[in-house]
């Protein structure tokens, strides 16, 4: 009987029932897309981060990070890739030999990280082969082929077919360099990424440098929650003694978070920053739909009063109260989700076009379409959020109206 | 079943400089199955008698007791389950719940009370047909004259079988016909049904009806006729 109440007395006044849900909706809404819009970022700054950077895992010689020298390789390599090669998790490894260099073409000189690559792993670890602008991927024939980015390509002034000169320090310590010839250039989302590396066969870096180990094995994992676990895993097994040398290993194994500290700053402020604009939208709403139950209360307390006299508990007036915003809050947050689901949908099949921001989102190495998300978590929080508050919204109106008794209440005019 | 009023007193702003007796140290006896009109000018008193006697309202001083159950003694819960279950209250305004059916009206009180669905349709539906509203029952009260609206107030306050009706002006806002027609069916309600009327009002066609006639002015009984 009381729901059946609460429900009719919410569709009272029609028209400030239906503005109160209109403005929930459009809050829901604008809210769900604010979210759908920062996570579409992060997702896509962590998908571009994972396929062209990072990896889900990277393995390096400890000392590496603070100090990438030509010297300080991977321990027992060839240990850890035999174990990578069993191991289920794993879809695809490669590994590469890194140099800190000078390229030089006739017109300018940069610094640049090298890239040695392996031909036939690499393409399965990031999408270079696909992201070939002009030219062609790089394989075994001709001497000393190389790959630059678009930008490294204006900037020196080369095409396909141009010559350039590396230069960088071997592991005797001197200066070595060779010329190479620009098989392809490429352009990768991040224009940062760009800037700063080019990609050259292993074997040539090898024999230039003389060096005959990996500086980086990259590990891609089939399934992204499993590389926590498997970090763990493969610090656990190569942190200890090693099979051969029973020497205890010099590696660092390091997921995508720890690899990207800055990333995972950014995701954690978005986090933040997505809470606090669902608080802000739920208690703008909270006393949205405060003013209207008080409007819709007050305006019935004569009613209220014949409700007591006849011999209706307070207790069963305040419930009544709580489920009409109950109600409103229900539908409101319903319909919001609902519409929101549709537009994110929508915007998730099309993508959003951010073209005249471009140059600043690639920059951060974000594609110029967005396409927002909303986790499924996200779309519950939200609703059980706008649901809740609008259940303790009916509480103040209610303890006003049972404060009274019957014949004060029934005083009120209507 | 006797409502047995000892120095009853309702005074507003007790402490200010002029207090207001709206009710000054009555004494009153009635009795089971009375159908009793309570008179007088406007400002007497009669509308906080009759919510003090139907424990809505607060005594000042005094006792209100009805069958050995003492209202001014009661907490607030008693004193909605007693008002629930022994009072029933009819008021000028009808004072129906709008988004109810005549019928989802009449059935309420009896739903408070916890009655099985059916019994509670099949009361008011009886109710319904005694006070002629049988083709009303599915209207809300909007769509219904004052009289009628009126009629379902009566079906209303008897749904739950109480022992005592609380009308207060019950006639004010109707026309002569609908007064009539009213009056004739709390008369034979209160023959069928035993239940002791007493209502307040200022229509000489009302208390020209009535059994007993209580005349009240300045908060003291004048006249018990």
């Amino acid at each position: 009987m009381l729901v059946k109440l609460a429900w009719r007395n919410v569709w009272r006044n029609k028209l400030r029932t239906s503005i109160m849900l209109g403005a929930m909706i459009f809050g829901a809404v604008g809210v769900m897309l604010m979210m759908g819009f920062m996570n579409g970022i992060i997702n896509n700054l962590v998908k571009n981060t994972i396929q062209w950077q990072t990896s889900h895992i990277q393995i390096h010689q400890k000392n590496y990070a603070l100090n990438p020298d030509i010297n300080l390789v991977i321990d027992n390599e060839a240990e850890i890739t035999k174990w990578l090669e069993q191991a289920p998790q794993v879809k695809a490894w490669t590994s590469r030999t890194l140099v800190n260099g000078m390229i030089a073409s006739a017109r300018s000189t940069r610094g640049i990280q090298v890239n040695g690559i392996d031909l036939e792993s690499e393409p399965k670890i990031t999408p270079i082969a696909e992201h070939i602008l002009e030219g062609e991927w790089l394989d075994d024939k001709g001497r000393n082929p190389i790959l630059v980015s678009q930008k490294t390509a204006d900037r020196l002034k080369l095409r396909v077919g141009s010559k350039i000169v590396l230069t960088f320090t071997d592991t005797t310590g001197d200066v070595t360099g060779a010329a190479f010839r620009v098989r392809g250039i490429f352009k990768t989302s991040s224009s940062t990424f760009d800037d700063a590396n080019v990609y050259v066969r292993k074997t040539d870096i090898q024999q230039l440098g003389q060096v005959y180990f990996d500086h980086e094995i990259a590990i891609l994992l089939h399934a992204e929650d499993q590389v926590s676990a498997f970090s763990d895993q493969l610090n656990k097994t190569f942190s200890a003694p090693s099979l051969n040398n029973h020497s205890k290993s010099n590696n660092i194994v390091q997921d995508w978070l720890q690899l990207q500290p800055l990333l995972s700053t950014m995701m954690s402020s978005m986090d933040a920053g997505n809470q606090i604009i669902l608080i802000i939208f739920v208690a703008a709403m909270g006393f949205g739909i405060i003013n209207i139950l008080l409007m819709s209360v007050f305006e019935r307390t004569r009613e209220f009063g014949v409700l007591m006299a006849v011999g209706m508990k307070k207790t069963n007036i305040r419930r009544l109260i709580i489920l009409e915003s109950g109600f409103i809050g229900g539908v409101g947050a319903g319909l919001g989700v609902f519409c929101s689901i549709f537009f994110i949908y929508v915007l998730n099949q099309t993508g959003i076009p951010l073209d005249t921001m471009a140059e600043g989102l690639n920059a951060f190495g974000v594609d110029s379409t967005l396409y927002p998300s909303v986790s499924l978590n996200d779309y519950v929080t939200v609703f059980t959020m706008v649901w809740l508050v609008s259940i303790f919204s009916g509480l103040y109106p209610a303890h006003q109206i049972i404060k009274k008794n019957p014949v004060e209440a029934m005083a009120e005019k209507q | 079943m006797t409502i047995k009023i000892e120095q009853l007193c309702k005074t507003y702003n007790p402490e200010s400089e002029f207090p207001v007796h709206a009710v000054d140290h009555l004494d009153l006896n009635i009795e089971q199955g009375e159908f009793v009109a309570v008179i007088g000018p406007s400002g007497s008193g009669k509308t906080t008698l009759l919510n003090m006697l139907g424990g809505i309202d607060k005594v000042s001083s005094g006792t209100v007791n009805i069958d050995g159950n003492e209202l001014t003694l009661m907490n607030e819960k008693q004193l909605i389950e007693f008002r629930r279950d022994n009072i029933g209250f009819i008021f000028q305004d009808y004072s129906l719940l709008p988004v109810l059916t005549a019928l989802e009206n009449v059935e309420f009180v009896m739903k408070l009370q916890g009655h099985a669905e059916s019994k509670c349709k099949q009361r008011a539906q009886e109710l319904l047909k005694k006070v002629g509203l049988e083709q009303q029952q599915h209207k809300r009260p909007a769509q219904l004259s004052g009289g009628q609206q009126q009629r379902v107030a009566v079906a209303r306050a008897l749904a739950p079988r109480p022992r005592f009706i609380m009308a207060d002006e019950p006639t004010a806002n109707l026309d002569a016909k609908s007064t009539a027609e009213l009056l004739d069916i709390m008369e034979s309600l209160n023959k069928e049904e035993g239940t002791t009327f007493i209502f307040s009002t200022h229509d000489s066609r009302v208390f020209e009806r009535a059994k007993r006639v209580i005349v009240f002015e300045d908060g003291m009984l004048k006249e018990d006729k």
